[in-house]
């Protein structure tokens, strides 16, 4: 396909959108599914046959559309109405209601069991008022299996226009121009490691997508793999081009299949309509995707240990320098990301790094994607401007505390990350803002959890996840994680003397500092923020001495 | 070949720049203290003792991994590095069942040296004392995980020095063990020549020769690298 046929192809993906009156998504994510939403699609798509709507009325499975806990969530578009806890059984109601009657259902809108008034459009609730989607956008009004469905919102648009309007020093400009960073966890400004990538001379250089998500209550890039997984191809292919890079590998956790089934998918997709392969769109650049499956290590999250598993080597990390942009896979220049960033870049080329930068803090541009989880009263998947304050994600994003419950701490970044005690409530979620208070922004996993919660307990419960993910490589790690777990467990069990207390906090310092990689360096952090905000729940469990 | 300045201890050098700073810190007598490291094979800069500071960079380095460059000034016997190596050591210590009164290696141990070297008067962790084999089916040799210290030199040597790659590891975290082949006893394995280098690579106790008493062994680790040496002479 050259670049005119895609755009006839886009065409006429629009041109069918537009003859349908309605299109109904039903929200076919990893959650919903296991909470039966593939048989209300089934029955929807059966309804809307048997009445002979078929003409007007698409039925679709889709991507997250982000309030997780209130699945099976149905989307009625173009009114983006959605309606929630949907089963085979009140599948009826809605479907004489909005269709037959076109009537919206009041007792099944979104929120409707938590709200005084749920809301119609559902745009106008404050869960997805205060959200900015960018890297989510499209996730959840599109079908992920069907590459019409994203080229008829713009798909593939951002790779035409860096292949034919664009040189690869351009491209990189652009990203470095959205002061994009990484958004993986450490934050490292994204351009610049595509500049040093492609500065780097070599007969073969690799672009990697890092899937590997492992934090415990993460979902962000498992619901963009599943919910829009072209949007990933996009961006690795434009990153391909950008660097000189002709093949590129996603990893993606075992622990995910139907993300690694629908982005398998789309890369057959792709390749056929001549997305990907030798001289995409009629240009000189070839590109191919190969996807590589982990097998259950958190510390293949780490990106020389990502590289050695791919290598078909044991996940263990190595030492940087040198990194990976000189020497990584396969000892070539090789450049890795999340894939939350490549889901921003395909927006940035079209609109504009300015255009991205114009979102977020001086420091942090754009948006990020959160998984919010723990006592809140509506977890899910959200996308909110960089900056934006962890009082507005909780309370107005995510409804409050369960049961009314009081607010203790956010736990972000996962095991890697540290808790936000009360005290910090208007936070500006960015980078330096959560480094300062002891924490990270990690890949977005965000736990929050009420006055029920001891810190201390929560601190050991970490540790004993980094404990089983050390790889055992290095001897702080290994070693230092088992110690660090059994003073935690010794002072929970109220077991523990002063002395135990400052050699947890010796221990901990020394295995951030000494460890080998980024694994071992975080481990000790929500062990330290936690004794850090909530010393005295700490000192409270220690025996006196006599 | 150009040299480069570079400071290490408040001393100036003019160094290869193609060198770590382990290799040139031995060379000009500057001790910096190593476990994983074995001449003559990869460095994977793993026991964390080389740890070094350099000056503009706040993360410790290990010195074996890293590659002197113009004007580093490096620092390698910093309070934060002494109390460093003298806490890996304890670790190293607590973490199996080194009992060295019974060791073959008594005497002649590398961890025994370090301990000297760290000035360890006692460990102030738990031991954890964990169910460890002692693998006793290959005819002449035999693997005591109790004395292992997990520096996987044995793996390294079998692997780029013999190229048998009979050694290997598995699990994960303080649960990792040294395997042969795919975890059969080393007296099943298909892949070991029996060539001892091993053996020599070892710097503890764990690996030792049957027919050797406490206290007995004499290894000699630098064949290793004579090995790698004398290949490259004969090319």
């Amino acid at each position: 396909m050259n670049r005119h046929e895609l755009q006839a192809m886009a065409e006429k993906a629009k041109e069918k959108h537009k003859q349908l009156k309605h299109k109904i998504c039903v929200c076919c994510g990893a959650s919903c599914i296991s909470s039966g939403s593939e048989d209300v699609l089934k029955k929807l798509q059966d309804e809307i046959k048997a009445r002979g709507l078929e003409n007007e009325i698409e039925v679709v499975p889709s991507g997250c559309m982000g309030p997780c806990n209130q699945g099976p969530l149905v989307k009625y578009l173009p009114e983006n109405t959605i309606y929630q806890h949907i089963n085979c059984e009140n599948l009826d109601r809605v479907i004489q209601s909005q269709i037959v009657e076109n009537k919206p259902l009041e007792d099944l809108l979104l929120f409707a069991d938590s709200r005084e008034k749920p809301f119609v459009k559902a745009d106008e609730d404050p869960f997805f008022k205060k959200q900015l989607k960018i890297a989510l956008k499209d996730c959840g009004d599109i079908n992920p299996e069907e590459i019409e469905d994203y080229l008829a919102v713009g798909g593939y648009k951002a790779l035409d226009k860096a292949l034919f309007l664009m040189s690869p020093e351009e491209v990189i400009a652009e990203v470095k121009q959205s002061r994009i960073r990484g958004r993986g966890g450490a934050g490292y400004p994204t351009g610049l490691k595509w500049e040093s990538v492609y500065k780097y001379i070599s007969d073969q250089k690799y672009v990697i997508c890092n899937g590997d998500e492992g934090d415990p209550g993460a979902f962000m890039d498992r619901s963009v793999l599943e919910g829009n997984p072209h949007r990933i191809l996009e961006g690795m292919a434009i990153a391909g081009y950008a660097i000189g890079a002709s093949k590129g590998f996603a990893y993606i956790r075992g622990e995910y299949p139907l993300a690694i089934k629908r982005f398998e998918l789309a890369i057959k997709q792709a390749t056929k309509h001549g997305l990907l392969g030798k001289n995409i769109l009629g240009s000189t650049f070839s590109f191919e995707v190969e996807v590589r499956i982990g097998a259950g290590a958190f510390v293949c999250g780490e990106e020389t240990a990502l590289i050695a598993s791919i290598e078909g080597k044991r996940g263990t990390p190595k030492p940087r320098p040198p990194f990976p942009a000189e020497s990584g896979l396969w000892g070539k220049p090789t450049l890795i990301n999340n894939v939350e960033t490549y889901a921003a870049i395909a927006p940035i080329i079209v609109k504009g790094g300015e255009w991205y930068g114009e979102t977020g803090t001086a420091k942090s541009a754009g948006t990020k994607v959160f998984a919010l989880a723990g006592k809140i009263n509506y977890s899910g998947l959200i996308e909110v401007p960089m900056g934006t304050t962890l009082r507005e994600i909780v309370f107005e994003i995510g409804g409050g505390i369960q049961g009314g419950g009081e607010f203790k701490a956010a736990q972000t970044g996962g095991p890697s990350g540290g808790c936000i005690p009360e005290a910090h409530l208007d936070v500006s979620m960015d980078y330096e803002s959560l480094v300062n208070l002891g924490s990270i922004m990690g890949s977005g996993g965000l736990i929050v959890m009420d006055k029920s919660s001891d810190m201390v307990d929560v601190a050991r419960y970490f540790m004993e996840f980094c404990m089983d993910e050390s790889c055992g490589k290095c001897v702080p790690c290994r070693v230092g994680t088992k110690m660090m777990h059994d003073l935690l467990q010794k002072i929970y069990d109220g077991k523990a003397t002063q002395i135990d207390l400052d050699r947890l906090e010796e221990l901990a310092v020394y295995v951030k500092e000494a460890s080998l990689c980024g694994l071992g360096g975080s481990a000790p952090n929500p062990l330290l923020s936690t004794l850090r905000h909530f010393r005295e729940e700490y000192e409270s469990k220690i025996l006196k001495e006599a | 070949m150009n040299k480069i300045p570079v400071i290490i201890d408040d001393k100036n050098f003019e160094v290869d720049p193609h060198k770590t700073i382990l290799e040139v810190c031995r060379e000009h007598d500057i001790e910096i203290l190593t476990m994983c490291h074995l001449k003559g094979l990869t460095d994977i800069g793993a026991c964390r003792l080389c740890l070094v500071e350099v000056e503009g960079i706040n993360k410790l380095l290990s010195a074996c991994t890293t590659k002197v460059a113009a004007n580093m000034v490096i620092k390698t016997q910093t309070e934060r590095i002494k109390k460093y190596q003298r806490i890996t050591t304890e670790l190293f210590f607590a973490e199996r069942n080194h009992v060295c009164a019974v060791c073959v290696s008594n005497g002649k141990c590398e961890l025994q040296n370090l301990g000297y070297k760290v000035e360890l008067d006692r460990i102030r962790y738990p031991h954890l004392f964990p169910q460890c084999e002692v693998d006793t089916s290959h005819p002449w040799y035999v693997m005591d995980h109790n004395r292992c210290i997990m520096c996987t030199r044995c793996v390294r040597a079998c692997n780029e020095v013999e190229g048998a790659h009979n050694w290997d590891v598995m699990n994960r975290g303080h649960q990792v063990r040294i395997i042969s082949d795919f975890n059969t006893p080393w007296g099943e394995s298909t892949t070991c020549t029996s060539c001892g280098k091993c053996l020599h690579a070892c710097p503890t106790g764990a690996i030792w020769p049957k027919a050797i008493v406490q206290g007995q062994l004499e290894k000699n680790p630098g064949m290793v690298n004579e090995l790698v040496e004398r290949r490259k002479m004969k090319l």
